[in-house]
């Protein structure tokens, strides 16, 4: 066995080499490591301020939570679009807190002054390009819930609605929503397909 | 035992001992 050792020798020393490679490789890098991981800085070594600082933005409420409920204000500081918000908001809390199994679309579109009351039944908004699920219960819950309503928008409506959309402001204009609900209003199934694709 | 087992079974206790020497050395100084 030793005559083995002596022949190979070369092998025998480079096993070894490799052996205390891979030793400092795990133990010395590691403990390296370690002693990084023990002095980990931490936000109190700056002092209180930033601190706080970053628990009131923890805490403050969320740009969208503050988009979708804007905080009453007077008349004579607001504009008529924010007073129709707070209305709107007024309007749909009631309703809940009125009736929990009645449907919300039912007793909102009271709040929606430029809007056409919708006398009728409710359209499937959903087959407007671009407006899916959420959308329509979101909608549903701003009084919209026919087609005509969102082809009588104006700039300022479309303006309203979408300060009111949360995530998915911009959708209206982007998704041409009031040039949709048209074609769909008036039932012209061709030209809506022919200008927006298949329904 | 054919000789070339009896290579790799002292070549791997080689590779073990440089392992358990180098891990002494660097665990202290660790």
């Amino acid at each position: 066995m030793v005559q083995m050792i002596e022949a190979n020798w070369i092998a025998f020393a480079l096993a070894l080499l490799i052996g205390l490679l891979v030793a400092w490789w795990l133990f010395a890098r590691g403990s390296k490591g370690a002693r990084e991981r023990a002095h980990r800085p931490d936000v109190l070594d700056e002092g209180m301020g930033p601190a706080q600082r970053n628990q009131a933005l923890i805490d403050a409420p969320s740009a969208t939570a503050a988009a979708l409920t804007p905080p009453p204000v007077s008349v004579g500081m607001a504009g008529i679009g924010e007073v129709i918000a707070v209305a709107a908001q007024d309007e749909v809390e009631e309703a809940e807190a009125r009736a929990a199994d009645e449907p919300a679309p039912v007793a909102a579109p009271a709040a929606e002054p430029p809007a056409p009351a919708p006398d009728g039944e409710a359209d499937d908004l959903r087959r407007i390009k671009g407006l899916g699920p959420k959308l329509a219960a979101l909608l549903a819950t701003l009084g919209v819930t026919r087609f005509d309503q969102i082809a009588a928008w104006s700039e300022a409506d479309i303006d309203r609605i979408d300060a009111q959309l949360g995530a998915f402001a911009g959708r209206i204009r982007r998704d041409s929503w009031v040039e949709q609900a048209k074609f769909l209003a008036a039932g012209d199934t061709a030209s809506f397909e022919g200008k927006f694709g298949k329904l | 035992m054919p000789l070339w087992l009896e290579m790799q079974v002292l070549m791997l206790l080689t590779y073990a001992a440089g392992l358990g020497l180098g891990w002494l050395v660097f665990k202290r100084k660790g």
